[in-house]
């Protein structure tokens, strides 16, 4: 099963070792080209260096050298351009080459960062950061762009549909946005738009902005394909929302289905089929070894079968569901028994559903990721915040004393930030609390958008946010926090009243060799209450 | 339903590339794995182990990615199988390139292995979506 810690380190021992390595690797390539140079000019020792060069362009990123990667990419590219078999490169070049190999040497001696703050790859295939714009006013496409930047969105932008299909086939963003002009040059910007979603490699998602909000125009746009409607001024966050919506393909865990049942045979029959549904299983053929099972394999369902040899399935239910933490998992019975009245006997007891056997392997597998993702839901409601779907008050402090404890455990670093929204009260006064409700949504959007899967985005309340960063020490987590302070700056709100700018203020702690969860708090507040001091807009590091 | 993505064969020279796509895939991803060296290695693997979808490094001594895609075109039960590029040279023009041979995508090296799974489970969903 995934354990995303256990990932995470065999990830870093892995880089650790790529960094260990790497300084003889960089070695053992400019002894090669250094035995090139001196004489006599060997074609094939060329490609080899050519390729050991080009190899580390491709790696050193992968593995916390970002630097490496793009001074390899540099070395490589030089080297492609050279006829190998046909005699050494002239003198510049081989100057040229020495340096690129000293650069390279260079960059291997700077420490590894942690995996997310690696450059995006170059684009390949789809992009889902990429979107195509079509806006004739070239302020709004200028403003528009630079509002998606702040969300980590690249933008392309084209005067008219003409040039979109040539662009599409060179490269694929994740969607496009359209933007329609007044009639009858709408007409010209739906037609295009229709004609290219009936070409097959030209198809994509497509969003609309319009200047008017009719019902005429809405339906038109629907027609030409459109998955979405905003009238300007854009709320930024609603097309955020639906961005993300278009583009993104959450890759989540499998559901985790714990099978009891004392026939092994069969329990091993029901792990096969819920693994080739893609969930993951477990079976426990001892109902009286269940626990160990339910606490570190957490399943999202239970599979039972209701007679067992020692303890039966209906009892079993109910001592599960005496213990809270396992309330909100669904167990659902397995069983030859068609008797109704017995079937409805186990759901009082705690059962969720009855199953039948024999049961076809496509209706179980329907059945029972169905219950596993609606218990999944409701689980996340009990932990996240409802608004912004990071995590509520409650788990973010429980989070962090976590992190806290782990790093303490592994002897890593653990940076610890709170954010404020400056001046929220006066938004929520002259915009009104939705208006506030979605400035606090694009904070928290900025935040998923811009830090790294392992960091922990909780809502503390209100308009306060904290965050936790696994692994980053005190510059670094200073360095990506400025960042999106100055990105949400830039980003315009929009409300009846018109469009408006927002900042936050932030401070950042580091988890020091005596401190704890609750230091870690008290010196990332004191810092936030620095850099309101300051004068806001700005992130402080805690002394 | 299309078919869940289970069995890929992975084709690297480069070790510690091959291991830490071994944690990505395997462990993180969930995926069944082969894990071969070479373009030979590949096209003595691949009948027996029946993929679901290739992943191929382009430049490797001996059989680069392209030729052994080639090769294993030929074999029984592999004329069809999606084959998907890994490379550092991504210039739009040869990512073209690539997918004119019969490539369903290219993937940028260096890759970031935490969303590496995802990124294939994805190209496999479009190639069966």
């Amino acid at each position: 099963m995934v354990n995303p810690e256990a990932i995470r380190e065999q990830l870093n021992a892995l880089r650790q070792a790529y960094a260990e390595q790497l300084p003889g690797k960089i070695l053992e390539i400019e002894e090669g080209w250094r035995k090139l140079d001196q004489g006599p000019w060997d074609p094939k020792a060329f490609l080899t260096f050519h390729r050991q060069g080009h190899g580390l362009a491709g790696s050193g990123a992968t593995f916390g050298f970002p630097g490496v990667t793009e001074r390899a990419r540099t070395l490589d590219d030089l080297l492609k351009t050279l006829p190998g078999d046909k005699g050494p490169p002239r003198p510049e070049i081989v100057t040229r080459i020495f340096e690129g190999l000293g650069a390279l040497k260079e960059a291997s001696a700077t420490s590894p960062v942690v995996s997310a703050i690696l450059p995006p790859p170059p684009t390949t295939g789809r992009d889902d950061h990429l979107v195509f714009l079509v806006a004739r006013d070239p302020a709004f496409a200028e403003s528009l762009t630079d509002q998606l930047g702040h969300f980590g969105y690249a933008v392309r932008s084209f005067p008219d549909t003409a040039a979109l299909g040539g662009a599409i086939d060179r490269e694929r963003p994740g969607a496009l946005i359209a933007d329609l002009p007044a009639p009858p040059h709408d007409y010209e910007v739906l037609e295009g738009i229709t004609g290219l979603q009936k070409v097959p490699g030209r198809r994509m998602p497509v969003v609309f902005t319009a200047s008017r909000d009719d019902l005429a125009t809405r339906f038109s746009a629907v027609r030409a394909g459109g998955s979405g409607y905003f009238p300007r001024p854009v709320d930024i966050s609603s097309l955020i929302d639906q961005l993300e919506l278009l583009t993104s393909h959450y890759s989540q865990e499998p559901y985790r289905i714990l099978i009891v049942d004392d026939e092994e045979a069969t329990a091993e029959r029901f792990r096969v089929v819920v693994e080739e549904a893609g969930m993951a299983g477990r079976v426990v053929t001892d109902p009286r070894q269940i626990s160990g099972p339910l606490v570190e394999f957490r399943p999202d369902l239970i599979l039972m079968d209701i007679y067992m040899p020692g303890c039966n399935g209906l009892e079993l239910a109910a001592v599960i569901r005496q213990q809270e933490a396992f309330v909100g998992i669904p167990i659902v019975f397995l069983s030859s028994e068609t008797d109704i009245g017995r079937q409805l006997g186990a759901l009082r007891l705690g059962g969720d559903d009855f199953l039948t056997k024999p049961i076809a392997e496509d209706r179980l597998v329907a059945s029972l990721t169905a219950r596993a993702q609606r218990a999944r839901v409701l689980r996340s409601f009990m932990v996240r915040d409802s608004l912004t779907g990071v995590l509520n008050h409650s788990r973010t402090k429980a989070q962090l004393q976590i992190e806290v404890a782990r790093s303490r455990r592994q002897g890593r670093r653990l940076a610890y930030a709170m954010i404020d929204i400056d001046h929220f009260k006066e938004v929520n006064d002259r915009h009104g609390h939705p208006t506030g409700d979605r400035v606090i949504l694009s904070l928290s959007r900025l935040l998923q958008n811009r830090l790294r899967k392992t960091d922990i985005i909780g809502r503390y309340g209100g308009d306060e946010f904290a965050v936790i960063l696994p692994d980053a020490d005190g510059p670094t987590a200073l360095k990506v926090l400025a960042e999106i302070c100055d990105g949400f700056s830039h980003i315009r709100h929009a409300s009846e009243r018109g469009e408006f700018g927002a900042t936050f203020s932030g401070g950042v702690a580091i988890l020091t060799e005596a401190g704890d969860a609750g230091r870690l708090n008290e010196a990332a507040d004191r810092a936030l209450y620095e850099a309101k001091n300051q004068g806001r807009n700005r992130v402080v590091l805690a002394e | 339903m299309a078919t869940p993505l289970n069995r890929i064969l992975y084709v690297e020279d480069e070790e510690d590339i091959q291991t830490v796509a071994t944690v990505a895939l395997e462990t993180l991803g969930g995926f069944t794995l082969r894990v071969c060296g070479s373009g030979a290695e590949a096209l003595k693997e691949a009948p027996a182990f029946r993929p679901q979808l290739i992943l191929l490094d382009v430049m490797m001594p001996g059989m680069d990615g392209p030729s052994t895609l080639k090769s294993l075109r030929t074999l029984p039960g592999l004329e069809k199988v999606p084959v998907v590029f890994m490379t550092a040279k991504v210039q739009a023009g040869e990512v073209a390139h690539f997918k004119e041979i019969g490539a369903v995508e290219v993937i940028a090296k260096p890759f970031d292995p935490m969303t590496l799974s995802a990124r294939i489970q994805d190209i496999w969903n479009g190639s069966h979506g």
